[in-house]
C-alpha cells in the first residue's frame, strides 16, 4: 500500500482518527454486550440486534459499527493498492469506497462462519443468524465486487477481434457496448421497480427464524448498485476516451508487483 | 406508445429463429469487446423482447415480464453456497504470500531427489496436494513456476518436459476436489456438489498419475532429459530414506492419533457422540472408535521405539516438515465436508482461518498481505459473479422462451447415434475452451447441453458398463471439468501459459511455451476418452 493520499487530502487524519473512535466505541459497547449475556438471562442478542425498538444501546451498537466501518473505508479507498490502477475517472472514488467496505465485509464474513462452526462444533449451541448473517453480507459483497471489477475493468471481456480493430472503430464498439448496457439497466429498473420498492417499503423479511429484512434491503439495492455500476461505464469511457489503444492478452490478469511480492516471500 | 410500437417488429414468436437470433447477437457482442456478463444481461433483455413484444414489457413503468431478470439476480445473490466462492479465492491469495509452498517443495525434494526425473514429479505430486487445498488455479502455475522452473532449468531438464509438466500439474486444481468449476457445474444445474467432489476424485487423480508416469517413462528412456544432481555425501541414502520417510509418517501418525483421541475424549466428556437413532455418528469421535484410534497411535509409537529408533524419526520429521501444514490445510477443507462437520461454504471460510492462523504460527501474516489478498478476491470475485449474474439472467430468460427444451427436443428428435452428440459436444467445449473462460461455456453453454445429455438413452452413453440414470449429471460434471483442464493449456490463450509466461526466464517464449505442452493436452484427452469410453469410473466412489 503506498501512503500518498489520493483523495481526502487534509481530510486523512480526521477520517483515520474517527475511525478509530467508533471502532473503540463500538468495541467497547460490544464487551459490555458480552459481559451482559453472561450476567442476564434476558440480555440483548443478535435477535434484538436487528429490532431495536427504542433500545438505546443496540442503537449506539449499530450506529458505532456503522460508523467505524463507513470511516475505516473512507480511510482504507484513500491509499491505492498494490494491483490496482491509478483512479482517474469522475466516480472512481465513490466505487473505492464500496470496495473498501466490501473487502471488510468479506473479512467478516470469515468471522461469523467461524464463530458458527466453533459455536455448533465445539460448544454444541448453533447460532440461528451466522448463516443468515453471512448471505445478507455477500449478496452485498457480490454486487460491490461488480462495481469495483468496472471500476478496475477487469470483467471478462473477448479480445480477439477489438485489438485488431483501429482505435476509432474500439471507441465506436466501446460507444455500442455502454449504449446496451444503459439500455439493460433502463430495462432492469423499468421491470423490477415496483417489487423493488413494494419489498422496501415493508421491509420484507427473510422468513427464518432470525429473519432479517434481506428481500427488502437487497431487492433495491440490486437496482440501486447495478445504476452505480452504470454510472461507473459511463465514467470509464470518458477516462479512456483519449487514452492509446490498448492490446490485451491474457497475462494482463497477472500482476507484476504481487509476482515480485510472492518472489520475496520465497526467497526468505 | 407510439414509440413502442415502433419496435413492435421485433417480436420474433418461433424458438427457432429467437435462437438463431441469439447466438448470431452474443458472438456480435463478444467480438466488439462487450465484458460477457453485461452482453448477457443484455440479451436476456433481447429475448424477452423477442418474446413477449416491447409493448407487453414496457407498456406499463414497474412491472410486466422484465422483472424476470431481477428476480434471477436476487437467486444468485442469495445462493448460500455461492460464498464459497469468495472465500477459496481469499484463501488462495493467502495460501500465494505465504511460504508453505516453498517448505513443501523442499520437503518433497529430499525424498525424491535421487529419482530420474525427481523434480518433475515432486512438481505434479506438489501440485496435487495445492489443488486438494484450493480449487483456484493460476496461482500454482505461478507458484510452481517461481519454484520448480529454476531448479529444473538449473540441472538441464529438458525445457519443454519442464513447462509441460509445471502448467500440466498446476492446471490440476480444478479437477482435484475442491474445484471451483464443479462448485459452479453444480450451481447451475443443481446437481449436489458435494457427489461432484467425490465423483471427480478418481479422474483427477487418475489424470496426475497419467502425468507422472509419463514423465517416469520419458525420463528413463532418455536419462539425458532430466540429469540427476550431485550427490550430497552427507545425505541419507535410498533404503536409509525410505525408513527415515516411515519415520516421518510415525511421527506424523502420532500426532494425528492423539488430536483424535482428544476429539474423542471431549465429544465423551460433552456427550456429543452418544449413539442416538437416527443421528449420523460423528465419524471417528464415538466411544468405539477409541480403541482404534489408540491402538493406532500405539504401533506408531513402537515402531518408532523399536524399529526406526528416535533419532532417525526426529531426522525424518525435520526433512519432512514442510508437509504438515498443507496436510493440515486439506484435513480442515475437505476433512470439514467429507466427515460432515460443516458444508461447503464453511468449509472454504474454515480453510481461510487454517490458513490464517498457519500464516500467524509461521510469523508471516501481516495486515498488508491480509489486505492486498482481500482487494485480489474482490477483484476476482467481482470479475467472475457478474458473468454469474448475465448468465442467469440470460438462462432464466431464455428458459421462458422454451429455448433449451426446443434445442433438446430438435436434437434428440434427429435421432444421431448418442456417443456422436457427446462427441460434438467435447469438440464445441474444446474449441470454446480456446477462446473463452470455463465460468462463460459453463454458464452459457450447460443449460442448453445437460437437458440434451439428460434426455439420451442412458445405456449407450460409454462403452464400458453403464451409469445409473441418477449419475449422469454428476458424470457429464466430470467430464466437462476435463474439458476445462484442456483449455488451460490449448492455444492460442490457453491461462496456464500466460501465467508462466510472467514468472518465466525471458528466452522462454510463448511458443516454446506451447510447444512443451502438446505432450500434456495429448494426455489430458486420453484421460478424457477414458471418461467417455467408461462412465462408471466417477460412481465408483459414490455409493
Amino acid at each position: 500500500m503506498s501512503d500518498e493520499s489520493l483523495w481526502l487530502g487534509r481530510l486523512r487524519r480526521p477520517v483515520r482518527f474517527a475511525m478509530t473512535a467508533f471502532a473503540g466505541i463500538a468495541g467497547l459497547i460490544y464487551l459490555w454486550l458480552i459481559a451482559n449475556a453472561f450476567l442476564f438471562e434476558d440480555a440483548i442478542d443478535m435477535f434484538d440486534m436487528i429490532r431495536p425498538e427504542g433500545r438505546f444501546i443496540v442503537y449506539a451498537m449499530l450506529v458505532s459499527l456503522g460508523g467505524a466501518i463507513l470511516f475505516a473505508s473512507l480511510y482504507l479507498s484513500d491509499s491505492q493498492g498494490a494491483i490496482e490502477q491509478k483512479p482517474d475517472g469522475f466516480f472512481d472514488f465513490v466505487s473505492l469506497i464500496s470496495s473498501r467496505l466490501a473487502m471488510i465485509m468479506v473479512a467478516f464474513i470469515v468471522i461469523v462462519m467461524f464463530y458458527e462452526v466453533v459455536s455448533r462444533y465445539v460448544f454444541l449451541s448453533p447460532t440461528l443468524w451466522a448463516n443468515e448473517l453471512s448471505l445478507w453480507i455477500a449478496s452485498f459483497v457480490f454486487l460491490f465486487a461488480g462495481q469495483y471489477a468496472m471500476q478496475q475493468r477487469s470483467h471478462i471481456r473477448i479480445y480477439v477481434i477489438y485489438d485488431m480493430m483501429p482505435r476509432w472503430m474500439q471507441k465506436a464498439s466501446d460507444v455500442l457496448s455502454l449504449a446496451l448496457l444503459l439500455f439493460f439497466t433502463f430495462a432492469l429498473v423499468w421491470g423490477g421497480y415496483s417489487d423493488a420498492m413494494r419489498r422496501m417499503m415493508r421491509m420484507e423479511t427473510f422468513g427464518t427464524a432470525w429473519d432479517p429484512p434481506l428481500p427488502g434491503t437487497l431487492k433495491p439495492a440490486i437496482l440501486i448498485i447495478i445504476i452505480l455500476v452504470t454510472i461507473q461505464a459511463v465514467s470509464n469511457l470518458i477516462a479512456d476516451w483519449n487514452k492509446a489503444p490498448e492490446h490485451h492478452n491474457p497475462a494482463d490478469e497477472i500482476d507484476e508487483t504481487e509476482i515480485e511480492k510472492i518472489r520475496k516471500t520465497l526467497e526468505d | 406508445m407510439e414509440l413502442v410500437e415502433l419496435f413492435a417488429f421485433l417480436k420474433v414468436g418461433d424458438v427457432a429463429t429467437l435462437s438463431v437470433i441469439l447466438l448470431v447477437a452474443m458472438f456480435f457482442l463478444l467480438a466488439i469487446g462487450m465484458p460477457l456478463g453485461f452482453a448477457s444481461a443484455f440479451l436476456a433483455v433481447m429475448v424477452l423482447i423477442m418474446k413477449f413484444g416491447p409493448e407487453l414489457l414496457f407498456s406499463k413503468f414497474g412491472h410486466g415480464p422484465l422483472s424476470v431478470v431481477g428476480q434471477a439476480v436476487y437467486r444468485q445473490m442469495t445462493n448460500y453456497v455461492l460464498i464459497s466462492v469468495p472465500l477459496f479465492i481469499f484463501m488462495a491469495a493467502l495460501l500465494e504470500r505465504c511460504g508453505i509452498a516453498k517448505d513443501m517443495y523442499n520437503s518433497l525434494n529430499v525424498w525424491l531427489s535421487r529419482t530420474r526425473g525427481g523434480i518433475a514429479i515432486v512438481t505434479s505430486i506438489m501440485a496435487v496436494i495445492m489443488a486438494a487445498m484450493s480449487g483456484i488455479i493460476g496461482g500454482e502455475v505461478v507458484l510452481l513456476g517461481l519454484i520448480a522452473l529454476p531448479q529444473m532449468l538449473r540441472l538441464g531438464y529438458n525445457q519443454n518436459l519442464a513447462i509441460g509438466t509445471i502448467c500440466a500439474s498446476g492446471s490440476l486444481g480444478t479437477m482435484i476436489p475442491p474445484s471451483i468449476v464443479l462448485i459452479f457445474y453444480g450451481l447451475v444445474t443443481e446437481t449436489s456438489i458435494k457427489a461432484l467432489f467425490t465423483a471427480s476424485f478418481l479422474p483427477g487423480f487418475m489424470l496426475a498419475s497419467f502425468f507422472i508416469i509419463y514423465i517416469l517413462v520419458r525420463t528413463n528412456l532418455n536419462p539425458s532429459l532430466a540429469p540427476l544432481p550431485e550427490e550430497d555425501p552427507d545425505a541419507p541414502k535410498g533404503s536409509e530414506k525410505a525408513v527415515l520417510f516411515l519415520g516421518f509418517l510415525c511421527r506424523f501418525t502420532l500426532w494425528l492419533t492423539g488430536f483424535l483421541l482428544l476429539r474423542a475424549a471431549f465429544f465423551t466428556a460433552t456427550g456429543a457422540n452418544v449413539v442416538q437413532e437416527g443421528v449420523d455418528p460423528i465419524a471417528l469421535g464415538m466411544v468405539s472408535d477409541i480403541p482404534y484410534i489408540a491402538a493406532t497411535g500405539a504401533i506408531a509409537a513402537a515402531l518408532i521405539f523399536f524399529v526406526i529408533g528416535r533419532d532417525r524419526a526426529q531426522t525424518g520429521w525435520e526433512m519432512g516438515k514442510g508437509l504438515v501444514a498443507p496436510i493440515v490445510v486439506i484435513g480442515v477443507v475437505l476433512g470439514s465436508i467429507y466427515m460432515g462437520i460443516t458444508g461447503i461454504t464453511e468449509a472454504a471460510g474454515m480453510g481461510v482461518v487454517a490458513v490464517f492462523v498457519i500464516g500467524l504460527i509461521r510469523r508471516e501474516m501481516t495486515f498488508e498481505i491480509v489486505w492486498d489478498s482481500l482487494m485480489r478476491t474482490l477483484k476476482s470475485t467481482g470479475t467472475i459473479i457478474w458473468v454469474t449474474i448475465g448468465a442467469a439472467s440470460l438462462a432464466a430468460a431464455y428458459t421462458l422462451a422454451g429455448g433449451p427444451t426446443y434445442v433438446a427436443n430438435s436434437i434428440i428428435a434427429s435421432e444421431l447415434p448418442t456417443m456422436g452428440i457427446i462427441l460434438v459436444m467435447m469438440l464445441i467445449f474444446l474449441i470454446m475452451g480456446m477462446f473463452m473462460d470455463w465460468i462463460g461455456i459453463v454458464l452459457l453453454i450447460m443449460p442448453v447441453f445437460l437437458p440434451i445429455v439428460l434426455k439420451l438413452p442412458v445405456q449407450e452413453i460409454g462403452f464400458l458398463g453403464t451409469l445409473e440414470p441418477k449419475y449422469v449429471a454428476i458424470w457429464f460434471g466430470v467430464v466437462f471439468c476435463m474439458n476445462m483442464q484442456v483449455s488451460f493449456l490449448s492455444p492460442p490463450f490457453g491461462p496456464a501459459a500466460f501465467y508462466l509466461k510472467s514468472v518465466a526466464p525471458s528466452h522462454i517464449t510463448l511458443t516454446d511455451i506451447f510447444r512443451g505442452f502438446l505432450p500434456f493436452i495429448a494426455i489430458q484427452l486420453i484421460a478424457l476418452s477414458v471418461l467417455l469410453i467408461w462412465p462408471p469410473i466417477v460412481t465408483l466412489f459414490l455409493g
